[in-house]
């Protein structure tokens, strides 16, 4: 009889405990529903209602005026785009050649398993991972077009720099994991470390990295076509001129090139990838 | 002693010596072609671009100098100012603003743009797709610009920027994570006559609920990257100090506000990356954890 | 005269670990077959790895054609292992290369850095592999994948990389164990009567004994890092046998 009490009392026990943690749960996420909602509110009010000129701004009708003026398509505008198209295509192209080669020894160095120093290199490739990519490429750009001057030069720099974030950290997951049994069967042939590296390991990763590349390639395009808004040339230094002649109808063609050199990456790109698979 | 060759016996079954070269006729001459085009293509665009190899070999010592000369030492008291603080505090609920209406528009968005759950595969996914893909194709600095033509200077067109942003962003991976959902329970909950809504509710949400905090969290982070410098042209926070000292020359208060915009984001990935651990680590394994997301 | 002499064997994976192999010696002749038989984790891979040096050996000595292996520098330890094939259990080929790459990367250790950048292996070498290929039954696969093999297949490329290597010793570690019966019957007969026809020895760890019994002509076992018995294989009792797969443990 006692036993079977503190059967019982033991199963409310367990019960309570339960319904109390649910409780609890629910209390949090509640809390955090209301944190949410709060600094939502919080900022929407000094954000969008203090921090904002609604004088400026006018009337919806007056909205709406400004943006109808970026729907009178300037036509003539086109002859002037095909260079700069080229430009960024080519900045672009160069930028993410040119990040592949930063990103290879960035890998290396952040590849646990094949870095030259666990104590010092794997840490240095990967906070150079991580600062690549944490810089906006607006910033990359701001850096180069301060030390090597205007042109495409510095968006060259820039989009590469901001590429070797990611290429390289995709490469260094994909050489963490190679199968080591090949690696070891061709060390075993008495190979060099080079011969070693190009015939065990390069193969296994290539797949990967050629992929990445195109990926990146793709996504470099879109950078590619804002860098001449900081002075590095391509299509962006045509919006900003023509965004300073107010002529609204320019931009959007502009924006129309850039859609158009974007689709052209992403047909590439897929042809591109069929390929290397 | 070893080098015993089996040519004779080959040589006896083929009748005649066996060829091999690595060059296969068409395939491999298509391959060279490839290689020397893409090769030229690179060489001419060098050329094309007006890019003085010589002047990128002296780019790491100029940069050394340029460093040491205009922009050393940073003028830290300036980014310790209580303006420029206050602009940090902008530019971070901007970035709260936008990736949280952008991720309030992108779900449904996601819902509407998964090949496998969308309501209707003839229109609302193509549509819902348009949408996600051109406000990825539009770089956030130009929906910036576009903004601020249109509204002024501010707050909001940089709110609105993000917004947009966001959008492409988390809609793509958003989408991602319900295409790849196990399409079982699904199926049961279907099978039992749930509409649509409920479907998601039951079947879906379940399974996508801890990825897409996770994206959640990333796209906060990535919004407050861009949130940075979206002031350079013209919509408010960090960035906007940032304009006004490119443009007066006060090479060693850029500098500073450089380093403040690294050093905050990199806190701020940080910090995203410890609350994805944590959320993946208290509930199951999702998709964005151990995968590399291209942002 | 013994080819291959090794003395006091020991090895151990890190400081702390505990020994793997505890004092082995063992003498292969230029006529051998050799196996080495026991239970798995006795120490047989270590056992095999250790003599090209993929294991580095603690203690001990071994002796190839009177050089002595565990002391040798990287370099001359790189010419010594181009002398010495390895076939492997799970035939470690690169999936990604095609079987004629496979079969030539046995040349790396003969070849320059720079041709084998661009992959020009000598015009002999080519000529061997083509023979090799086709003494092993693989004329018609030449250029695919080696991942679109089947086991056995790969096996025998496996057998093709190791003899480019104009071996003149030949380790095996386990060659059969990933295959079935049938094919691991094929791919013993095929090792052996290449390794005949190349007049090289071989050491084989070998999980199955019948294979032993039938391929193999002299025996270690190995139990726990410790030689349990030496000798011929027909010479070899069920009562070693048990000794050293240790039934007796308990
Ligand atoms: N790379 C390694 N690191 C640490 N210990 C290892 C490693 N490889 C094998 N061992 C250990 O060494 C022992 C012998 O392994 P092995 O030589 O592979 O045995 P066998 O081939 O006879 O099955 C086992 O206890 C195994 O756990
Ligand atoms: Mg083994």
């Amino acid at each position: 009889m006692g036993e079977r009490r503190t059967m019982t009392g033991g199963r409310a026990q367990a019960l309570q405990q339960m319904v109390e943690r649910h409780r609890w749960d629910l209390a949090r996420q509640l809390a955090l529903f209301a944190g949410i909602v709060a600094v939502c509110l919080w900022s929407v009010h000094v954000i969008i209602i203090e921090g904002t000129d609604w004088a400026r701004i006018g009337s919806l009708t007056g909205v709406l005026r400004s943006i109808g003026r970026f729907l009178v398509l300037d036509w003539s505008l086109i002859p002037q785009l095909a260079l700069p198209m080229v430009e960024t295509f080519m900045m672009a192209t160069l930028g993410t050649l040119l990040g592949l080669c930063f990103s290879l020894p960035v890998a290396w160095f952040g590849a646990i398993n094949v870095t030259p120093s666990k104590a010092v290199f794997y840490p240095l490739g990967r906070f150079l991972m991580t600062l690549s990519r944490s810089i906006h490429e607006i910033v990359w750009a701001l850096i180069f077009v301060a030390a090597v001057g205007l042109g495409a030069l510095p968006g060259i720099l820039a989009i590469a720099m901001r590429s070797v974030g990611f290429i390289s950290k995709i490469t260094a997951e994909a050489i963490e994991n190679i199968d080591h049994k090949p690696v070891e069967a061709i060390r075993a042939t008495g190979a060099n470390n080079f011969q070693v590296m190009y015939y065990g390991i390069i193969p296994q990763i290539l797949p990967v990295v050629l992929g990445t590349i195109i990926f990146e390639w793709d996504i470099n395009i879109r950078r590619s076509a804002i860098m001449g808004l900081v002075g590095a040339g391509g299509l962006g230094l045509t919006f900003f001129r023509q965004m300073h002649m107010f002529n609204y109808g320019g931009v959007t063609m502009v924006i129309l090139a850039i859609l158009v050199l974007i689709i052209l990456g992403e047909v590439i790109s897929h042809y591109a990838r069929k390929a290397v698979t | 002693m070893t080098m015993i060759s089996f040519a004779r016996s080959a040589q006896a079954r083929d009748g005649s010596r066996r060829q091999w070269s690595r060059f296969r006729y068409p395939d491999s001459l298509f391959r060279y072609a490839a290689l020397l085009g893409a090769v030229l293509f690179i060489g001419y665009s060098i050329e094309f671009l007006g890019i003085d190899l010589a002047r990128l070999l002296q780019m790491f010592g100029r940069i050394g100098e340029v460093l040491a000369n205009r922009y050393y030492p940073p003028d830290v008291g300036y980014v310790l100012q209580p303006d420029y603080l206050h602009s940090v505090l902008e530019s971070i609920q901007m970035a709260y603003l936008g990736a949280l209406f952008g991720l309030l528009l992108a779900a449904p968005l996601a819902w509407f743009a998964s090949y496998n759950m969308t309501p209707s595969r003839r229109v609302l996914y193509p549509m819902a797709r348009f949408v996600i893909m051109g406000s990825r194709s539009v770089h956030e600095m130009i929906w910036t610009i576009l903004f601020v033509t249109i509204l002024g200077f501010g707050m909001l067109p940089g709110v609105l920027a993000l917004t947009m942003f966001c959008i492409g962003f988390a809609g793509k991976l958003l989408a991602e994570e319900i295409e790849a959902v196990d399409m079982g329970p699904v199926d049961a909950i279907r099978a039992s006559g749930a509409n649509a809504v409920q479907t998601v509710m039951y079947a879906v949400w379940p399974q996508v609920k801890v990825a897409w905090t996770g994206i959640a969290i990333y796209t906060w982070d990535v919004a407050f990257r861009a949130a940075t410098v979206v002031g350079f042209f013209g919509a408010g926070g960090m960035g906007w100090y940032l304009k006004r000292n490119v443009q007066q020359l006060e090479n060693e208060r850029v500098a500073a506000i450089l380093l403040s915009i690294v050093a905050l984001v990199i806190v701020s990935e940080l910090v995203s990356a410890w609350a994805r651990h944590r959320v993946a680590k208290a509930r199951r394994p999702t998709a964005l954890q151990g995968r590399t997301v291209a942002d | 005269m013994a080819i291959l002499e090794v003395r006091d064997l020991t090895a151990r994976y890190s400081r702390t670990s505990p020994e793997i192999l505890k004092g082995v010696s063992f003498d292969v002749e230029a006529e051998d077959f050799f196996a080495i038989i026991g239970p798995s984790g006795a120490g047989k891979s270590t056992l095999i790895r250790c003599i090209n040096r993929l294991v580095e050996p603690t203690g001990g000595s071994i002796q190839l054609f009177g050089d002595e292996i565990t002391t040798m520098a990287q370099k001359s330890l790189r010419r010594l292992r181009r002398h010495i094939g390895m076939i492997f259990q799970e035939f470690n080929l690169v999936n990604r290369m095609s079987v004629m790459d496979n079969v030539l990367s046995g040349r790396l250790g003969y070849t320059g850095t720079v041709r084998s950048l661009f992959r020009m292996f000598p015009r002999k070498d080519i000529e061997r592999a083509l023979e090799l290929l086709d003494r092993v039954g693989l004329s018609e696969h030449v250029d695919k994948r080696a991942d679109q093999l089947s086991g056995g297949q790969r096996q025998r490329v496996g057998i093709a990389r190791a003899l480019m290597q104009d071996p003149k010793l030949l380790l095996l570690d386990e060659p059969t164990a990933s295959l079935d019966p049938k094919i691991s019957r094929e791919v013993m007969v095929l090792i052996r009567d290449t390794a005949r026809e190349v007049n090289v020895p071989v050491l084989c760890n070998i999980h199955d004994v019948h294979l032993a019994q039938e391929f193999c002509n002299k025996v270690i076992g190995l139990q726990d890092g410790v030689k349990m018995f030496e000798g011929r294989i027909a010479d070899m009792k069920q009562r070693d046998l048990d000794r050293i797969y240790a039934l007796e443990v308990l």
